[in-house]
């Protein structure tokens, strides 16, 4: 994975990153968690490493927090390589996913605990932490223990012990995956929130590509410890480089074809639907394989549509309908209205504006170029 | 009705709790305020035994002598037996039952046996003054070595370590490793994590394996009697002569009930120590 990517169109600015990891690698006895990945982290921006569980984002966030050794490759923060430096040395502080709060100690003195190593007063020290709960508005709580508390209280208490150390660098790992969906969507307008207001630097991981949407300005996709593609929320969602990437995060269907035709802004595809005219990715070429991304809100029933399918399921989402259709073997999906819900078994026809949907690299392509980028 | 059920259940165990435990105790606890008039018991109670005790050297000596020897082999098992809890709860891996059995195999062995063994260790024709005399560190057998307190505490440290390390490792088992990664990652170092995460949190599992090796070593007769020679004298052997050929079971009795209640003070403060500790209270 080069870095030509994410140059400054996608959102990364061109100054000295706070952080740059460089053909980072992780190994657990002999399985490779982390497989030489590239990235930056700006200074003031919420970075989310996006995937499912097993992908290495974790690893990769220990390695940064310290906690875990770097195997291979590089960690520079501020310019300057902090592979060696201990956890404790490191101006990084982390929102653990068990929030590991210290349970002997109460809330005020667990978010007071860190601020012990940097030479102020025990008065300063109070200060502090009581300034760092504000922020999370718990102050009302100060006195109690961990284990007093509900779990969005917890969290709330191990994000001010993080701040309240002023790190340049703030780890979230999976800080939301044990609260019930109502009180996540609080939380992660708080954290957005937050992050604009400290302007600090949070790297968030999760596998909820909702969440990564919500709070990122830059989005890491990870699988099976490498990059598969990092960008905006809105270039990762409009313009997925990868079969993967356009099905993990919008429940696209990648229709299999071949490039029939380049010209410049769109790609002729020939696929079992049908030929289109539409944009794709840069740099395929004729007689290439490729794959066709139908996203659900972008298919819609039409009776003069191109593709003819036939209904399979229709399932109730609340706002919308989420109707299943086969068409030559492949299975669409697509949104539909109360009032417009076919039957099933019935045949439809389906429509699109080709300028809008997007064509992507296939799994295969993708890996030819990964062992080709592999070598020096 | 489900109580009514429960305390008839319960009532079994609790008369015979009181019948053979709590009673002879009383009865030693009134002995202990009467008085040996030549070779009678003379039933009229006074505070005499327990102003002799005060007023005696001898008695309050052998009472810290005791309390002094718990204390130590305390700190000796407590160093002994941290590093030993936290690897086996922490490193130990696949190797942990293994190692626990171990650990407590000494124990299905006899007191006596054990103390044995000692002696063929540390006598003065024993395998260590043998060994330095065949490497020629030294002459003549080291004689410090049995019959010394020096060979009483060794022992009694021996014997007791596993009840600490038992009592540490159920702390550290506990301990979530992301508390130490936590107070890293805050900036604590090695030292500072020790004292202010592990050491508190390990702490309710310290007191109580410290008093349990405390209660044992306090009460032990038999290794200072065999091993410790002429400083074998005990606080216990003191009282098991006066209900044996002195018969004084007054006095006795008043001896008993002073250990007693200064235990039950430790283990008052140990209660106490553990309640503030938040992992048991407060929930």
């Amino acid at each position: 994975m080069t870095e030509a990517g994410s140059g400054p169109t996608g959102g990364q600015g061109q100054t000295m990153p706070l952080l740059r990891a460089r053909a980072l690698c992780k190994t657990y006895g002999t399985v490779q968690a982390v497989r030489g990945v590239n990235f930056r982290l700006d200074e003031n921006s919420y970075v989310t490493l996006l995937g499912p569980s097993g992908c290495g984002k974790t690893s990769i966030l220990r390695m940064i927090g310290g906690f875990e050794e770097v195997s291979e490759g590089m960690l520079e923060l501020d310019g300057k390589k902090i592979n060696d430096v201990s956890a404790s040395a490191r101006p990084i502080n982390t929102v653990f996913q068990s929030y590991a709060l210290f349970p002997h100690l109460s809330v005020l003195e667990n978010v007071g605990f860190g601020l012990r190593y940097k030479g102020l007063s025990r008065k300063e020290e109070r200060e502090k932490a009581r300034a760092a709960l504000e922020t999370v508005q718990m102050s009302a709580m100060a006195d109690r223990r961990p284990r007093q508390l509900s779990g969005g209280q917890q969290q709330r208490v191990a994000l001010a012990r993080a701040i309240a150390n002023e790190p340049r660098l703030l780890l979230l790992d999976e800080p939301l995956s044990a609260l019930d969906r109502r009180m996540r969507k609080d939380m992660q307008i708080e954290l957005k929130d937050l992050q604009r207001r400290l302007k600090m630097t949070f790297l968030h991981v999760t596998h909820d590509q909702e969440e990564a949407f919500a709070l990122s300005d830059w989005i890491i996709v990870m699988r099976d410890g490498i990059i598969e593609q990092q960008g905006a929320p809105d270039t990762i969602y409009r313009r997925p480089e990868t079969a993967y990437v356009a099905d993990f995060i919008g429940g696209a269907a990648c229709v299999p074809g071949k490039i029939t035709d380049t010209a410049i802004g769109a790609y002729e595809i020939e696929t079992p639907l049908g030929q289109f005219a539409t944009p794709g990715v840069r740099g395929l070429k004729a007689g290439s394989p490729a794959v066709l991304c139908l996203r659900p809100e972008q298919l819609f029933l039409d009776p003069q549509g191109r593709i003819s399918a036939r209904v399979t399921h229709a399932v109730y989402r609340g706002a919308e309908w989420l109707v299943e259709a086969e068409a030559a073997g492949i299975t669409l999906a697509l949104t539909v209205g109360h009032d417009d819900v076919p039957e099933i078994g019935a045949e439809i026809r389906i429509g699109f504006d080709p300028a809008q949907v997007w064509i992507a690299r296939t799994e295969a392509e993708r890996r030819a170029d990964r062992a080709t980028e592999a070598k020096p | 009705m489900s109580l009514r059920v429960g305390t008839l259940l319960a009532a079994p165990v609790t008369a015979f709790l009181l019948a053979l435990c709590v009673a002879p105790l009383l009865i030693l606890f009134a002995y202990s305020f009467f008085r040996v008039d030549f070779v009678a018991i003379s039933y009229d109670p006074s505070f005499a035994n327990y102003a002799k005790i005060a007023g005696s050297a001898t008695y309050r000596g052998l009472i810290l002598k005791a309390f002094g020897s718990g204390a130590l082999v305390v700190a000796i098992t407590a160093v002994i037996g941290y590093p030993v809890a936290w690897f086996l709860a922490k490193r130990a891996g696949a190797m942990k039952s293994a190692l626990l059995t171990l650990l407590l195999v000494p124990l299905y062995s006899g007191d006596l046996v054990r103390v044995f063994a000692w002696r063929v260790l540390l006598g003065a024709e024993g395998v260590i003054n043998r060994s330095l005399i065949w490497a020629g560190v030294t002459d003549a057998p080291i004689q410090g070595l049995l019959f010394s307190p020096l060979a009483t505490h060794i022992a009694l440290t021996y014997n007791y370590l596993p009840f600490m390390v038992i009592g540490l490792w159920l702390a550290f088992e506990s301990l979530d490793d992301a508390w130490l990664e936590a107070a890293a990652d805050l900036g604590a170092r090695s030292p500072s994590r020790f004292a202010r995460v592990t050491l508190p949190l390990t702490f309710p599992g310290l007191v109580a394996g410290g008093l349990m090796v405390f209660v044992m070593v306090v009460g032990d007769y038999l290794t200072p009697q065999l091993l410790g020679g002429a400083s074998g004298i005990t606080v216990i052997s003191a009282i098991n002569d006066l209900f044996g050929t002195a018969f004084d079971w007054p006095l006795g009795s008043a001896i008993a009930w002073t250990m007693l209640a200064i235990l039950m003070a430790f283990f008052a403060m140990g209660a106490m120590l553990i309640r503030r500790s938040s992992l048991v209270g407060g929930s």
